[in-house]
């Protein structure tokens, strides 16, 4: 009962001292003697948690996006082939890549942004087809279907160092997106979500705002796809398709929209989950569509909403004797 | 003249929803428009703020030309409203609707949200003692951590004069504003609106409840889209067309 009631107090801090044991863990990881399989999987992890967060940031204005890996696709080829044709610095071309997203996402936003919820979503749609289709045109450079390989690596061929780069990538990602929705920004992005009469009607124009969370949205995404061309070093048509924007989609919806740790949880379990039942191979997709069917139908909050879902399930069962006492006394004093 | 309006006219397709309609709002006024049902008068303000564009006609604010301007530019230029049907951010809490109302004043910077500057940590604890302050007024401190979309009627109804008044405007417009309150919630919420025209904003408000007479220094009577009466509260009540209006042809004397 102590620890209960220390935790209950002093709640801040007990959540801060959690999360730095499992960055700390995190960190430790490599050290503690991860195999190098795993390593792979967990960079991927990382690089996927910043796309689905960046979804995220583009939903809380109330826009929902099934193209968002296109935006990923800009930056990742942008530095995947000046690095690999021109030779450049991976550090160089990076920033390039991010600069390249985060002009093309506001351009692309201001007519984006002019239409609003389903409709918008079916544009994001089309972007993402539309993308695909401008890899296929300049397929010399792109390679098309059949991709681009041999990109200059980061780091060479040990994993360890990208393990770390990745992790503290999305760390500085997620603690940056974390921020912006808690400041008054992020209030004005969801304020519009809910109403655009009432936003404006206090002075926020919202056209801008809906723009501006678009491309900070898409800029995270391009972060990722940068990360991802130089850990890769291969992209294929495959790799940035529509049905990648779908799993990022998936990845946020199943951790649950609502809450800022659903996208890391979601993406987490999404890709570990059906790693671990790797030796049953052509069964994998069914454990992906179970997992799906069992939060879609008995999580309404995602699997991060989960804790607080049993909280509210138990105290609910634990008065349960008590509602029923006031309506006795009603039916007696009306007796 | 705060605000003032010329032959304003909007037309939905064949249906000529406001016709011809001129009015002028002195500064630190309350002014009163009234009408039945259907008469024109939240349309009227629609055009004012901006939600919708007149087919004709201009309005002024301020002594510039403000018509179709975009809701936006006219919050910031200094007007504050409410709405009839949808006036809160649902999901929000009592106090969160209030503090992302204080948007423009002052206004939240993105980079400074970005990089947590000093300047922007020293704004954001100024809207939060701002906001709490309006609460206050409006007696919703102690519901300041319920949602918006929980809160009884007449809280959501003093939740969007709170709002309003977090634009810090020069002019508030308020589209009636007790509707669906109870007896002791009206006169509350004209004591508010007393208190705020003390402070030396402006206000126009469309009411039926005939009580908020009480407090008009002029009104403006409305019906099918073109202005019936204009006066002291008196005179418009011995308006034999505003009577007619509410009460029919053959009462009226």
């Amino acid at each position: 009962m102590h620890i209960k009631s220390f935790l209950n107090q002093h709640k801040g801090i007990t959540s801060i001292a959690i999360l730095a044991l499992l960055i700390g863990f995190l960190f430790a990881l490599p050290r503690l003697g991860l195999r190098v399989y795993y390593m792979h999987i967990l960079i991927g992890v990382f690089i996927w948690i910043i796309v689905a967060s960046s979804l995220r940031v583009l939903d809380l204005s109330g826009q929902g996006s099934i193209g968002h890996a296109a935006f990923m696709a800009i930056g990742a080829y942008t530095s995947g082939i000046l690095s690999k044709y021109l030779g450049w610095s991976p550090w160089i071309t990076m920033l390039i890549g991010i600069g390249v997203t985060i002009i093309i996402a506001f351009l692309v936003a201001i007519p984006f942004t002019r239409v609003r919820g389903i409709y918008f979503t079916m544009v994001s749609l089309f972007f993402g087809i539309g993308v695909l289709a401008v890899n296929q045109v300049f397929s010399k450079y792109t390679g098309g279907y059949s991709g681009i390989g041999s990109i200059p690596l980061l780091f060479g061929y040990n994993k360890t160092p990208y393990y770390y780069f990745c992790l503290a990538l999305m760390l500085v990602c997620l603690g940056l997106m974390y921020r912006l929705e808690h400041s008054r920004i992020g209030l004005t992005w969801k304020a519009v979500a809910q109403s655009h009469t009432v936003a404006s009607s206090i002075g926020i124009n919202e056209a801008w705002q809906r723009i501006l969370c678009f491309g900070v949205a898409c800029t995270f995404s391009g972060v990722a796809g940068v990360a991802y061309t130089h850990y890769y070093a291969l992209l294929t048509q495959e790799t940035f398709s529509f049905g990648t924007s779908i799993n990022v989609f998936v990845y946020m919806t199943v951790g649950g929209a609502g809450l800022f740790a659903g996208p890391i949880v979601g993406t987490s379990a999404l890709i570990i989950i059906p790693e671990l039942f790797r030796h049953l191979k052509e069964y994998v997709p069914f454990i992906f569509a179970g997992i799906l069917l069992l939060v879609l139908f008995l999580m309404p909050q995602g699997l991060a909403g989960l804790p607080n879902q049993i909280r509210r399930w138990y105290e609910q069962h634990s008065k349960k004797t008590k509602p029923a006492e006031p309506v006795d006394e009603v039916a007696k004093r009306a007796a | 003249m705060l605000l003032e309006i010329h032959n304003l006219t909007k037309n939905f397709g064949g249906l000529m929803a406001v016709n011809q309609f001129s009015m002028g709002v002195a500064e630190g006024q309350i002014i009163g428009l009234i009408g039945p049902n259907g008469a024109g008068k939240t349309t009227v303000f629609n055009l004012i703020t901006g939600v919708i564009r007149p087919t004709a006609g201009n309005v002024m604010f301020n002594g510039k030309d403000v018509t179709g301007n975009r809701p936006h530019t006219l919050a910031s230029a200094g007007i504050g409203r409410t709405f009839q049907l949808t006036p809160l951010f649902t999901e929000f809490t009592t106090l969160d609707n209030v503090v992302a109302s204080y948007y423009l004043h002052p206004r939240s910077s993105f980079w400074g949200a970005f990089f947590n500057t000093p300047t922007y940590r020293s704004n954001e604890a100024y809207v939060m003692e701002q906001s709490l302050k309006i609460l206050d007024l409006v007696g919703l401190s102690k519901v300041k951590g319920e949602r918006a979309k929980n809160l009884p009627h007449g809280y959501q109804k003093m939740l969007g004069i709170a709002r309003a008044l977090a634009v810090q405007p020069r002019l508030l417009m308020l589209d009636e504003p007790l509707g669906g309150m109870n007896t002791d919630e009206i006169v509350f919420t004209m004591d508010i609106m007393a208190k705020v025209r003390q402070q030396g904003m402006t206000i126009l408000v469309i009411e039926h409840n005939m009580q908020i007479l009480d407090l008009c220094d002029h009104v403006v009577a409305i019906n099918f889209g073109q202005k019936i009466g204009e006066g002291t509260v008196e005179e418009v009540r011995g308006n034999p067309d505003v009577i007619k209006a509410y009460l029919g042809e053959q009462n009226a004397p």
